[in-house]
């Protein structure tokens, strides 16, 4: 699973905050009630060093009554036998709160007129826990504070650090190699996005310049070669006025002349796709389908006699699309071409468009094509077919530079192209 | 008829000349663009073939040239550039017609007659062949006096039979004529057997001699014998 760069930060961030608060707030209770105990302990044994000092001397029998009524905290008690300095917790009901309260309670054996009696000194922790209380969720809401704090400054500080990082990706993300929009990198003060920026420039720059050579050597070429592909057809054409040839030469002469001709039409398609890629169709109007298909029905179906063909068109409302004109035709002729040429004979094929859709159907061969390289330039499905493999790239082409899209599927022994806007 | 081809590509020049030749056509030819003015300057001509990259000027030149001069000769672009931009330019400068390189000499000449036909028009419209009669703007066809019922593809193609007469006319050169804009999309030459039969068969039908002969494994030939 990816997660955006600054949601795995903050994440972690987190993670250790919501730990350390659980596992500090028990610690810390524990440790200040610990600290608490170990006080109220050394105030008992102050108290009854006290006792023993002050009081004890000039206690007698008589008075143990007396000192019971008035100190409710620290009680002469009939001898129990308690040992030295007993120190432990115990509950007492109070009348007053109508509760049973905890208390921490020292006892030890003290002699009053040579008899043994046991002193008991206690103390009530309730307040203890209040202010316990009071001081962790005291230091809770710091250490909150404090962690709130740090995350949130370090979300700030990533997302302004990262800042350029998400700009050098956003350009990336828009550039394309067949336009003409070089991303525009921002130098920034952080060194490593400076080097990031800079090698990706470089390597758009060598590809750009790769790229911009291949199409001109392919337009080039193509321009080239209509001269002496020029000369060729029109020597052809000379040749063929010769009126004494034999049987044999009559078959070479026709064979050059339908390879002068192909030629022809191979050169026209790469001169068309290599125009189509340095942007001179971009004018855009609107067209309507309906009549472009119309314009060009007569033409196919006087085609698509040869292989006895049977081509219906359903078309109900008039679809209009923006588009270059000349492309329209272009993208609508290479998939009646595509449709009659690879049919079989007596099949059929079916012109359906909506909407949002231009579908092409046909009969052909009884399997499906592969898709992968389908709409790549020069690839065929079959080698020995006529046709120069380069029409559905064309379709693909004129499809990309409207923004439309290009399907294939196959089902019930019909192939269809779907051109959907 | 006097033509002017002016094109830098020595083979396509002889090629070209030699075809128009033998169709009652005087060309000279100029190789390039100081030649070409030189002649224009001085003579006349019914048609001008013009390519449009020579060595010394670009082809605009030429017809900038022609109009200053008030020349009205008609003109047939020939150029291996062919950009809707080129096009537009070209007609706007003067020019009559645009022919994309590579290109059929049958195509060329047919080109040229129909330009030199709408040049000289002078309210006739008749083009006549032995019995047979082309009436070009009602685009009716009369055999011995007789109209036939015949398609306006059919009449295309019987114009550029009669006008590349005693020439041996390719498939290929036959389906480009007339499929147009379109021809690039083709490679199935069959269609153009069955409009060839069914000229054939509307001519035979109103009494014509049959003058489209077959040539074997090429294609066709108007033969007037």
């Amino acid at each position: 699973m990816t997660k955006k760069l600054l949601h795995k930060t903050s994440r972690v961030y987190l993670l250790f905050s919501a730990v350390l608060l659980i596992v500090s707030a028990p610690l810390f209770y524990y440790i200040t009630e610990r600290l608490y105990i170990e006080e109220t302990d050394e105030t008992l044994i102050l108290h009854k060093n006290e006792f023993v000092k002050y009081s004890l001397p000039t206690l007698k029998t008589a008075d143990i009554q007396n000192w019971n009524k008035y100190n409710r905290n620290i009680k002469i008690e009939p001898f129990k036998n308690s040992g030295k300095d007993t120190i432990f917790y115990n509950s007492y009901y109070d009348a007053l709160d109508a509760e049973t309260e905890p208390y921490r309670e020292l006892n030890t054996s003290i002699l009053i007129d040579g008899n043994p009696y046991t002193y008991s000194a206690r103390i009530n922790l309730v307040e203890t826990e209040d202010l316990m209380k009071s001081i962790a969720i005291l230091f809770l809401v710091i250490i909150s504070l404090l962690l709130i704090g740090l995350f949130v400054i370090t979300k700030k500080l990533s997302i302004n650090l990262w800042k350029p990082f998400y700009e050098t990706l956003n350009q990336i993300e828009k550039f394309e190699i067949d336009k003409s929009n070089q991303p525009k990198l921002i130098e920034t003060n952080i060194e490593e996005f400076n080097r990031l920026n800079k090698s990706i420039e470089k390597l758009i720059d060598k590809n750009t310049s790769i790229y911009h050579s291949q199409r001109e050597f392919v337009e080039n070429a193509a321009h080239e070669l209509q001269t002496p592909l020029a000369v060729f057809q029109v020597k052809i054409d000379t040749l063929i006025q010769n009126s004494n040839f034999t049987e044999e030469q009559h078959k070479i002469l026709s064979s050059m002349n339908d390879s002068v001709s192909r030629l022809n039409r191979l050169n026209k398609n790469l001169l068309l796709l290599s125009k189509m890629e340095n942007e001179i169709y971009n004018e855009k109007q609107t067209i309507n389908l309906n009549e472009a298909i119309e314009k060009q029905c007569d033409f196919f179906t006087e085609q698509a006699k040869a292989k006895n063909l049977i081509i219906k068109i359903e078309m109900n409302e008039a679809v209009a699309v923006k588009s270059n004109s000349v492309l329209a035709e272009i993208l609508i002729s290479n998939l009646f071409l595509n449709a009659i040429r690879h049919n079989i004979s007596d099949g059929q094929v079916l012109v359906t468009l909506t909407n949002h859709s231009l579908i092409f159907t046909n009969t052909g061969p009884s399997q499906t094509l592969v898709i992968d390289k389908l709409f790549n330039r020069f690839s065929k499905s079959n080698p020995s077919e006529q046709g120069n493999g380069l029409g559905l790239a064309i379709i693909k082409k004129i499809a990309e530079l409207n923004n439309w899209k290009i399907s294939y599927s196959f089902a019930n022994n019909f192939h269809s192209f779907s051109v959907t806007f | 008829m006097k033509l002017l081809l002016i094109e830098d590509e020595q083979e396509l020049a002889r090629s070209i000349i030699s075809y128009l030749r033998g169709h009652s056509f005087v060309c000279e030819w100029a190789i390039n663009a100081k030649t070409a003015i030189d002649k224009i300057s001085i003579y006349d001509y019914d048609c001008i073939l013009l390519d449009l990259m020579l060595p010394d000027s670009n082809g605009f030149e030429i017809l900038k040239e022609l109009k200053r001069q008030n020349k009205t000769e008609g003109v047939i672009i020939i150029s291996a550039k062919e950009t809707l931009e080129t096009r537009i330019e070209g007609f706007n400068l003067g020019a009559d017609d645009y022919l994309t390189k590579p290109f059929h000499l049958s195509e060329l000449l047919v080109r040229i007659q129909a330009l030199i036909r709408r040049k000289n028009f002078k309210g006739n419209n008749l083009f006549a062949f032995n019995e047979i009669v082309i009436d070009l703007l009602s685009k009716t066809v009369k055999v011995n006096t007789k109209k036939i019922d015949i398609t306006k593809k059919e009449i295309d193609l019987l114009l550029y039979l009669i006008g590349n007469e005693n020439r041996v006319l390719s498939k290929s050169a036959i389906a480009e004529h007339l499929s147009g804009d379109m021809a690039d999309m083709l490679e199935n030459y069959d269609f153009v057997y069955a409009h060839i039969k069914n000229l054939k068969n509307k001519l035979k039908e109103a009494g014509c001699n049959d003058y489209i002969k077959t040539v074997y494994g090429l294609g066709y030939k108007w033969q007037n014998d």
